[in-house]
């Protein structure tokens, strides 16, 4: 029986071509622009992701320094009958930096969503060339670690990034920086600490993320001439950056941690809530894009699918009439939706990632971007094939129900 | 005697909803016996072919009951009827209705793939050979929009015959025929109710087409006014 059933789906299908073409053309549409949209937006999304995260880790794990403590008298003496009159109050910090540094690397290292963690040594300094004085930060780093964190390899504009590793003389200067003091590769460049501690290094990279804000203030140096730099220990470090594998799920890691470690462990949420909307928001956008042309592409193949159907209706009398159930009528038409849905589906998806591969090529020469960006996830296409599919057969299905149902003589009389 | 009754309508009501409530059908009640060539005559408007649309199951908005066979047909689902008139029942429409897309030939086959109770040899064979009875042998794999008013009907009276149904009903089935295919038509009716046993009811305006068949029931204004 489902042969027949086939077969007339066939005929139908096939004997008016023009009609089957344009039911194919609603299905791939919907499918291609759902294809294109969500590619666009996610490689927006992944180049903001990336932007945001060319210096920022995901968790930050740091000695807040002790707690305001200017006032202590006022914590014995709690009764309004007190007079205190403290004047020139100091914060003595009893300790800086991170001291048991190799535990607490295992520590986070024990973590299963960690996927790196870099100490790094981070100096408040002045940069200085001839007369030319900048404030910046001199981070001392793990060379292989902050790599594989901060990608700093592919923002080298000249030299080397692992030159560092071997070369404790050596420095890799933000771009705008090394401008600023009139500073090329292989310069010598003067490095002044707050503690008064002066030292010489080579120029021997020179980096743009085109974060602005770090390219004209951030300089690395092997994290032994930072320590070096402080007379510290190889130990000691300031800060340790930890990367994990999805970096929207920081929460629960931080949970884990804080109370384990005596120092400060703060998300990326928490110290910059400004970027954190930003993500949520471009989300929230990306949805709302994706829902509305679901539902746009969704309603156009649902209206194709009808008008085929209603003007199949007299036949599916005729059928009815000459013996055939409701079930083979629902049949007939859920095989040709879904051919319709199958066929329209893959050229759709062709179609989606030929628009979306010549979008990504428009040139956008802005924030060290070449062109458009675009992501090609196959999670998008398996998305739209199914969405389409599901739409098409919905869309086949519920004209196809309702003439199923009515006795075939109200068709027939008209 | 119960085998002997082929169809049996009891107190058939049925109203037309649309513009406005009329009475179509006022209590119709007759029965059919095997074998038993009937036409149904009257003007139009008289709610013959309404009737004939309740006898066929394909229209199930009435009121009172219908048996084919001794099997009471009221009340059953769309798709038991839909099965009772595959095997039960050869239908022939007033404008042939055939699938314009399918050949002649496909369109004599349809409801006998349905049935599926032979195979696809047999059911080509017979429906050649149907088609031959009808002078249409020629025309088989022919698109069925290809081909003339007339040709079509045959087709479809060809249809209505595959599957050997107990009862034919043809509405006007002779309507777009020439008198010499009328006659053929008609001569194929006679023979398959007197030697085949099938019963045939159809509704026409050719006086001479039912002044031969076996009975007549007049039918004016939703009511028998006569049977003959």
């Amino acid at each position: 029986m489902f042969a027949t059933n086939l077969k007339i789906a066939k005929v139908h299908l096939t004997s008016k071509i023009k009609q089957t073409v344009v039911a194919l053309l609603g299905v791939m549409f919907g499918i291609s622009m759902y294809v294109f949209m969500n590619s666009f937006m996610t490689g927006v999304n992944d180049v903001q992701t990336d932007l945001a995260f060319t210096s920022l880790a995901h968790i930050h794990i740091y000695n807040d320094g002790p707690a305001d403590n200017t006032n202590l008298v006022k914590r014995v003496y709690k009764g309004k009958d007190v007079a205190i009159n403290i004047r020139n109050a100091k914060v003595i910090q009893y300790t800086e930096g991170i001291k048991n540094t190799r535990e607490i690397l295992s520590l986070v290292r024990k973590q299963p969503e960690v996927i790196g963690i870099t100490p790094q040594v981070n100096i408040n300094v002045f940069f200085r060339n001839g007369s030319n004085k900048v404030n910046g930060t001199l981070s001392g780093v793990d060379v292989d670690n902050e790599n594989r964190l901060f990608n700093i390899s592919t923002y080298m504009t000249s030299g080397t990034w692992n030159s560092l590793q071997y070369r404790h003389d050596g420095v890799i200067l933000g771009l705008d920086l090394a401008q600023q003091l009139s500073l090329n590769i292989n310069d010598n460049i003067n490095v002044l600490t707050s503690d008064g501690v002066s030292r010489n290094f080579k120029v021997i990279g020179i980096y743009q993320t085109n974060v602005k804000g770090v390219d004209k203030s951030k300089a690395y140096v092997n994290i032994s001439s930072a320590r070096q730099l402080l007379s510290k220990n190889q130990d000691y470090v300031t800060d340790l950056q930890v990367n994990i594998n999805n970096f929207e799920k920081t929460a629960p890691v931080v949970a884990r941690l804080a109370p384990v470690i005596p120092y400060k462990v703060e998300s990326w949420q928490t110290a910059n809530q400004q970027l954190e909307a930003g993500s949520k928001l471009r989300d929230i956008i990306a949805m709302a894009v994706s829902l509305t042309i679901l539902m746009v592409a969704g309603f156009g193949i649902y209206n194709i699918m009808n008008m085929t159907i209603n003007e199949k209706i007299r036949e599916i009398a005729i059928l009815k009439a000459m013996g055939f159930s409701g079930r083979d009528v629902t049949e007939i038409f859920l095989v040709q939706a879904v051919v319709v849905g199958i066929i329209g589906g893959i050229i759709g998806m062709i179609l989606g990632f030929v628009i979306a591969d010549i979008v990504n090529h428009i040139p956008f020469k802005i924030g060290g971007l070449n062109n458009l960006p675009m992501a090609y996830h196959p999670k998008d296409y398996i998305m739209a094939f199914t969405f389409g599919l599901i739409t098409t057969l919905v869309a086949g299905y519920l004209p196809a129900r309702k003439a199923s149902k009515i006795d075939p003589v109200d068709i027939i009389r008209g | 005697m119960e085998t002997t009754i082929a169809l049996k309508a009891d107190h058939i009501i049925k109203y037309f909803y649309e513009p406005q409530k009329f009475q179509v059908l006022k209590d119709v009640s007759f029965e059919v016996k095997k074998g038993e060539f009937l036409s149904l005559t009257g003007k139009s408007g008289s709610g013959k072919s309404t009737l004939l649309y309740v006898l066929s199951t394909m229209d199930t908005n009435y009121e009172g009951e219908l048996f084919i066979n001794g099997e009471k047909l009221t009340g059953q689902s769309q798709n038991n009827l839909a099965a009772f008139r595959n095997e039960q029942i050869g239908f022939v429409f007033q404008f042939h209705y055939l699938l314009p897309e399918f050949s002649a030939i496909d369109n004599v086959m349809l409801p006998a793939m349905k049935l599926n109770k032979k195979s696809k040899q047999e059911i080509e064979d017979k429906a050649y050979k149907n088609l031959k009875l009808l002078g249409l042998e020629d025309q088989a794999l022919k698109l069925a929009s290809k081909l003339s008013g007339g040709q079509q009907q045959r087709v479809a009276i060809a249809r209505a015959l595959i599957n050997d149904p107990s009862i034919i009903m043809g509405d006007e089935p002779t309507g777009n025929l020439d008198s010499k295919n009328t006659q053929v038509v008609f001569d194929i009716f006679k023979e398959l109710a007197h030697e085949q046993g099938q019963t045939i009811i159809t509704v026409t305006h050719d006086d001479d087409f039912a002044r031969n068949s076996d009975r007549i029931i007049d039918m004016s204004d939703g009511v028998i006014i006569r049977h003959h």
